[in-house]
């Protein structure tokens, strides 16, 4: 029972960063039907542009804590920047030109930039970051965790309830809403649906900075870092259902945990693949996502 | 055609001895960039402290060694290209380097067919010294002075179950080559002590969770974890053992020696042990005044691969000490006398005594290294009664 529970909580911990990126996916495709393949790359560059403040602040004699803390609005600020960016240049051109892929091959194609960049400034290697919070674990009636692995599953929902609340009651997230149910007539009634998407870009990479400054200090940062976990962001994404905000975090849990159970109890080198069967059985029964809505295509 | 080919050759053979009077051209391959780049560097910056000697000395046969320095950032298709280019592009007389074993499987076939020598002074996979080896070969043109794979897996095993009495190893590899190939090894080396591995685990480069893993051979009830894997996730494995309040012995390939293990595991590294065939110590006058020589000319304290400056560092004064025999740069001259070395080699790891034979190419043997253990931030000497007085220099034995 007592190693059950140390699985899933380690599975949840995970899976809630899968949500995190998967969050960000949700957010550009609810008003404007793309989405950003460089999404991994978003949370790469903001881990390395966290990793970088922190060093210094720390360099100013600052303690690792406040360094951490002080260093979340500046990644916040170029998360978004950086997500705008990526409208503009791969997003916006391909649907003034109403191209149907065109947006797919342009953020992958920055994605791939970002990473080459990354290389450039941060080298190749794998960088520790330090971890704000003490590293030894604490224990729960034999379950083991360690407190960034709270802040992480905390940091996470305190994100996706902001957006969510945003949305809901203030002026500029009811034009958000307003734009995701129907663009065309968000636009006729005054709403700048572009500014719109371009601000929902903003807040996708905005969101997957945070995800990789919340994910560096477990693991490790480095310009490959955002590879596998955007891979399995967009596997949750779809389980979860692109049109669902709730639907990915549920998805990035379900993945999270099966992982950890598979590798466990049946065998470390198949830890994989019940997440890939998963996405299959959801895509032939459901293809809109376990919580998604299925969409009419009108033509 | 043929004519023109005739003359062609013809033209290149009056030149090319003309062209290559002034300098000894020798490529150095190796990942100077990315994961495994602190042993590429490493090695290179041996390489290139032995070649400064030599040409300070008055070089090899009186002319000066030139290095052709290329970075194959580990990759396959990457080190094909460069060997592509320094054989026929530079005219290299031989090539030393190569970190991944990946990357020697694919580039050393150039060179084999062209018949230049390859030294691999780093790559440990058991194939590397065998892919030409046998009787459908005339010659085998890849040297090694690094321990392989064979060597160290069966050290591990002795230094886990008859030295320090483990009874229930755990393996933990990696996905990569390196690491199933290592595990295939070390399962075949406990096999021998009729031991079985209470748990055989896997994991992806990248994987930022060990959890499942780990508890795995905790609840086999493993008593020590063997590991094959690089840098960043055997620091993985470290982390996560002190997060699940964990701690066992860590016993794995030299790749625990890596700088990125050490200072991304910080305390939870320490006691890993891993064979090593050079270890910063100035154990003889040899070694002293390498480790001097490095620190002095790189700037250092700590070098980041110890073993790799050292092998690097060796494979050059082999090398040419090989060429002065044979009177000649030709690839097949250096190899025979590569396989006939007349004169001791005085090197850094042991000296070198009649390294190689025709069919014996492997300059360390498996008395050579020594365990090595992680403590505060360095490697040190895991038993150091096994370096002191005359046992500090091991030589292979004469076959």
């Amino acid at each position: 029972m007592q190693i059950l529970m140390q699985l899933i909580v380690s599975g949840i911990s995970v899976g809630m960063i899968y949500g995190v990126i998967a969050f960000g996916y949700q957010l550009t495709f609810a008003t404007s039907k793309t989405l950003n393949f460089g999404q991994g790359e978003a949370l790469m560059l903001g881990a390395l542009v966290g990793l970088t403040t922190v060093n210094f602040l720390i360099g100013n004699s600052l303690g690792n804590f406040w360094a951490y803390v002080l260093m979340l609005p500046v990644v916040l600020a170029f998360g978004a920047l950086q997500g705008s960016v990526v409208e503009w240049l791969g997003v916006r051109p391909a649907m003034r030109a109403k191209s149907e892929a065109g947006w797919i091959m342009a953020t992958i194609a920055l994605g791939i930039i970002f990473k080459n960049l990354a290389e450039n400034i941060w080298g190749r290697d794998a960088l520790r970051f330090p971890s704000p919070l003490p590293e030894a674990s604490l224990s729960f009636g034999g379950i083991r965790i360690q407190p960034m692995e709270i802040v992480v599953v905390i940091g996470a929902i305190v994100l996706m309830v902001a957006v969510e609340l945003f949305n809901r009651y203030s002026i500029y997230g009811k034009a958000v809403v307003a734009t995701s149910n129907d663009r065309d007539a968000a636009g006729l009634m005054g709403i700048n649906t572009n500014r719109i998407i371009t601000f929902s870009y903003a807040l996708s990479s905005m969101s997957a900075a945070f995800a990789g400054v919340l994910v560096a200090p477990v693991t490790l940062t480095g310009a490959t870092m955002g590879a596998v976990l955007g891979l399995k962001a967009f596997a949750v994404a779809i389980i979860g259902g692109l049109s669902s905000g709730l639907g990915v975090v549920i998805g990035g849990l379900i993945l999270g945990i099966t992982e950890t159970l598979t590798g466990y109890y049946i065998s470390t080198g198949y830890k994989d693949v019940p997440g890939l069967l998963l996405l299959l059985i959801v895509l032939s029964l459901k293809p809109s996502g376990l919580f998604g809505k299925a969409a009419i295509k009108k033509v | 055609m043929k004519m023109k080919f005739a003359w062609l050759l013809a033209a290149t053979m009056m030149t090319a001895p003309v062209m290559a009077a002034d300098s000894i051209k020798i490529g150095v391959s190796g990942p100077f960039t990315g994961g495994s780049a602190s042993m590429g560097v490493s090695m290179r910056d041996g390489v290139k402290l032995a070649v400064s000697e030599i040409n300070a000395a008055g070089g090899v046969m009186g002319r000066q060694i030139e290095l052709v320095e290329r970075d194959d950032e580990a990759k396959n298709e990457l080190g094909v290209q460069i060997a592509q280019e320094l054989i026929n592009k530079e005219n290299v007389v031989a090539t030393v380097g190569y970190i991944n074993t990946g990357v020697a499987l694919a580039s050393q076939r150039f060179y084999q067919e062209a018949e230049i020598p390859v030294f691999n002074n780093v790559a440990t996979g058991s194939l590397v010294t065998k892919q030409f080896a046998g009787a459908d070969f005339k010659a085998n043109y890849i040297f090694r002075n690094a321990a392989n794979d064979t060597i160290q897996s069966a050290m591990i095993a002795e230094e886990a179950v008859k030295r320090q009495g483990f009874k229930k190893p755990a393996i933990l590899a990696d996905a990569t080559n390196y690491g199933q190939l290592g595990k295939t090894d070390l399962t075949n080396a406990l096999q021998k002590m009729n031991i079985t591995p209470v748990a055989t685990e896997k994991f992806n480069i990248g994987d930022t969770d060990m959890t499942a893993q780990l508890l795995r051979a905790k609840e086999a009830g493993a008593d020590v974890i063997l590991t094959y894997a690089i840098g960043p996730e055997l620091a993985q494995i470290a982390n996560g053992m002190a997060k699940l309040g964990w701690k066992v012995p860590m016993i794995g390939s030299w790749t625990l020696s890596m700088a990125s293990f050490i200072d991304t595991a910080g305390p939870n590294g320490d006691g890993a042990m891993m064979p090593q065939t050079f270890i910063q110590q100035p154990s003889t006058p040899k070694r002293k005044a390498f480790i001097e020589a490095y620190q002095k000319a790189y700037n250092v304290d700590r070098m980041p691969s110890p073993v790799s400056a050292a092998q690097g560092y060796d494979s050059i004064y082999l090398l040419a000490a090989a060429i002065t025999q044979a009177k000649s740069t030709e690839g097949r001259a250096i190899r025979e006398a590569l396989e006939n070395l007349g004169t001791k080699v005085d090197g850094v790891v042991t000296t070198y005594d009649h390294p190689f034979t025709a069919t014996d190419h492997e300059a360390v043997s498996d008395n050579i290294p020594v365990f090595g253990l992680v403590k505060g931030g360095r490697v040190g000497p895991a038993h150091p009664e096994d370096i002191e007085g005359d046992k500090a220099l091991r030589i292979k034995p004469k076959a």
